[in-house]
């Protein structure tokens, strides 16, 4: 009996010391002064020839991380080596903030490309953080047609040169895809040509709006070169989507009212167990009251 | 009161009049485990969920599976402690008091759980309020307030005859308000023919009926898995599963309590090895039955290839290799070992069996939940890597241990209140050694 009880006392001890060591590393985590910041900082080039930038500013807890919000994250430009400012952004509930830029205020070095910074000053709880890339200008503009009742999906891809000319972006692939209630649907995938150019015949399934509306959206996905380039465009060739109303009163699965068999079964179960439950609890009373009524034998 | 049954509560009224250092000690650290959880809890409420492992695609984690594993081994309780008690089997008065307390118990706590997964208490009414018959969920909700009403009075009519002897017992050392107590719950239980007839009729009703809502109220919960179109779980067999996996689950901890009751209150005269082996042959009996229901359900997702099953399957023999074994191996075959060949049926190897169980049968639920929420047939997008793997948390495993120890202090307390093996009628029954194998 001895060993049982050395083991429970240890355990107990155990739990005791334990208790406040635990508060303790909550509290140490609370009261520390400075926590380090992180930035993501990612960049999507839009064919009404802007840049988007955005940069998500976070903080790790217990290695999950956690984005920061109300803080002013300042974006900019190199030119010869000196940050030029494109603006301020303020970080929404998750840690986003999000900047367009035009690029034709832009000013691309020599070899085309430009260098995009973004930046947390810090705050006295929080360490100041940088991060940047460099890419070079592309743009994605998608156009349709029909040739002979098939219906076409075109894509035209160019960039600009060191003159800030634009010219024929080649041999890279597009990714297509139409936003889905959740993510996008990829329909398919093409190669820019020589001219900048590329050509898909567009599947006639496509679930659209009520219309049949739907927009396409075609995109270069972390290029070296280009980083992320994305183009959009609407159009009507989707299947119209159509809404039934279910007769009247419907009691399918997903309605409010349950179906029939289900109510009558759960009634007939449940009434059957607490009748059951009700003459037991009816046997108990009568125990007690016929108490009086015989003599103890127990 | 028979002479026999005086002689029985002489014999058990110490543990019962008085609670000594050890008793104490026990308490204490019971309480310090719970403590531990409530200050886990009070963290959870005021950081959110945040603190534990389950995310936004892992949703559930070992809240759910420690919700499953009390309610199997309640269930399995109510079905052992009903079974025994309608097939009048002759050992079954020295371990049948303790499954009754095992389903009571084990039903208060499980279900707490289930509060422990909900994010916004606050708007836990709206459960009732907005409940629809068609969800499971609701189906669960009505099905185990069922089976607490259900299992409260047949554990009342079960202690009634011995709520009498306590209260007719006038040698036992207890305050006032005690005693009273007995008086009033014993209903004036005299022990009439009118007052057995009555007493025996409605106990049988409830043993069919606590079977009977076992089956329904355990099938039920595995239907909130198996109706659902995910890898793992859209399974027919799934219900008849779940059941016997409860019930061999409970006979388990009914062993462990049978072990540690027998030791602490030192009842080596009432519950025998040959108790230990009758409920270790029962739980040899259901290993067997839970191997070939696992083993079927692994073969026909195994067999069938389907793209989601053999990923899922692969991913509880890679990342799951070793739970996948305990639970699906040696919590399988070290019963049939131990309790099929005489030479190793001891007490001890058969209560150290049924700790083995327990972990694998915990396990096993673990496997249940856990990896299908992590390879679901939509794939995990847009979603920090991280969130999509399960990592519980000290909060997760706290409140763990928290129910486990409320478990061991509600039957502490319980054998306090009332002689952990039952008193009436216990001589009326065959000496456990005349009719057991």
């Amino acid at each position: 009996m001895k060993k049982y009880l050395y083991i429970i006392i240890s355990l107990a001890v155990l739990t005791i010391l334990l208790f406040p060591s635990l508060t303790r590393a909550e509290e140490k985590k609370d009261s520390s002064t400075i926590q380090e910041s992180h930035l993501a900082f990612s960049y999507v080039c839009t064919s009404n020839d802007s840049v988007c930038l955005t940069a998500n500013l976070y903080i790790k807890k217990e290695s999950d991380p956690f984005g920061l919000k109300n803080a002013t994250i300042g974006f900019f430009c190199k030119e010869d080596n000196t940050l030029v400012p494109l603006g301020n952004a303020v970080t929404d509930q998750d840690g986003n903030a999000v900047l367009m830029v035009v690029i034709s205020k832009l000013h691309p070095g020599k070899d085309g490309m430009i260098t995009y910074v973004s930046r947390f000053d810090g705050t006295p709880k929080y360490t100041s953080v940088s991060e940047s890339f460099t890419a070079e200008p592309a743009k994605l503009r998608i156009t349709f047609n029909v040739q002979d009742s098939i219906r076409y999906l075109n894509v035209t891809g160019t960039r600009k040169d060191a003159k800030g000319q634009e010219v024929a972006l080649t041999k890279e692939t597009v990714l297509l895809y139409v936003p889905r209630l959740f993510s996008l649907l990829k329909i398919g995938e093409v190669a820019l040509d020589e001219e900048g150019k590329a050509s898909f015949e567009f599947p006639n399934d496509i679930v659209g709006d009520t219309l049949g509306n739907l927009k396409i959206i075609a995109k270069i996905e972390e290029n070296d070169k280009y980083g992320f380039v994305q183009g959009t465009s609407n159009i009507n060739w989707g299947v119209p989507k159509q809404y039934y109303k279910a007769e009247v009163p419907s009691r399918e699965l997903w309605t409010p009212i349950a179906p029939l068999w289900m109510i009558i079964t759960l009634i007939i179960m449940l009434a059957g167990v607490w009748a059951h439950y009700m003459y037991a609890v009816w046997e108990l009373f009568m125990i007690k009251v016929n108490n009086k009524k015989d003599n103890p034998t127990i | 009161m028979e002479n026999n049954e005086k002689q029985l509560l002489k014999e058990f009224a110490p543990q019962i009049e008085r609670t000594g250092v050890q008793g104490y000690i026990w308490i204490l650290f019971l309480l310090s485990v719970i403590g531990l959880g409530l200050y886990a809890f009070i963290q959870q409420v005021t950081k959110g969920h945040i603190v534990t492992g389950m995310r936004d695609n892992v949703v559930w984690g070992i809240y759910i599976v420690n919700f499953i594993f009390f309610m199997g081994v309640s269930y399995a309780g109510a079905l052992i402690s009903g079974t025994l008690h309608l097939f009048r089997t002759a050992w079954r008065k020295p371990v049948i008091r303790m499954a009754e307390f095992i389903t009571i118990i084990s039903l208060l706590i499980g279900p707490c759980y289930i509060l422990l997964c909900i994010g916004r208490l606050d708007k836990l009414h709206y459960l009732v309020l907005h409940g629809r018959i068609q969800s499971p969920i609701t189906w669960d909700v009505i099905a185990i307030s069922t089976d607490i009403f259900g299992c409260f009075i047949f554990l009342y009519l079960a202690v009634l005859r011995d709520l009498a002897n306590m209260r007719d017992f006038e040698e036992l050392q207890l305050p006032r308000w005690r005693k009273k107590l007995y008086k009033v719950l014993a209903l004036g239980y005299t022990g009439t023919e009118d007052q057995k007839k009555r007493l025996e009729r409605a106990t049988n009703i409830m043993a069919t009926m606590v079977i009977a809502i076992a089956i329904i109220v355990y099938s039920v919960l595995a239907w909130i898995f198996s109706v659902t179109l995910q890898p793992g779980w859209h399974s027919t067999i799934f219900g008849p599963y779940f059941v016997i996996a409860a019930v061999y689950s409970g006979s388990a901890v009914l062993i462990i309590s049978m072990w540690f009751f027998r030791k602490v209150y030192h009842l080596e005269q009432y519950i025998t090895k040959k108790h230990f082996v009758a409920v270790g042959m029962i739980m040899l009996v259901l290993a067997a039955f839970f191997g070939y229901f696992t083993f079927s359900d692994y073969l026909t997702k195994w067999y069938g290839s389907e793209k989601n099953d053999e990923l899922l399957i692969q991913l509880l023999f890679k990342e799951f290799y070793w739970p996948f074994i305990i639970s699906n191996y040696v919590g399988v075959l070290l019963p049939l070992l131990v309790v099929g060949i005489a030479k190793f049926r001891t007490i001890t190897n058969i209560t150290l069996t049924a700790v083995v169980v327990i972990i694998a049968l915990w396990l096993n639920r673990y496997l249940i939940v856990i990896p299908t929420l992590q390879s679901p047939y939509l794939p995990i997008q847009d979603s920090r890597p991280e969130w999509s793997i399960y990592q519980s948390t000290w909060v997760e495993w706290s409140l763990t241990a928290a129910g486990v120890a409320m478990f061991c202090l509600l039957f502490t307390l319980a054998s306090k209140f009332i002689p952990i093996v039952t008193v009436a009628g216990n001589t009326q029954e065959a000496k456990p050694e005349d009719v057991l194998v």
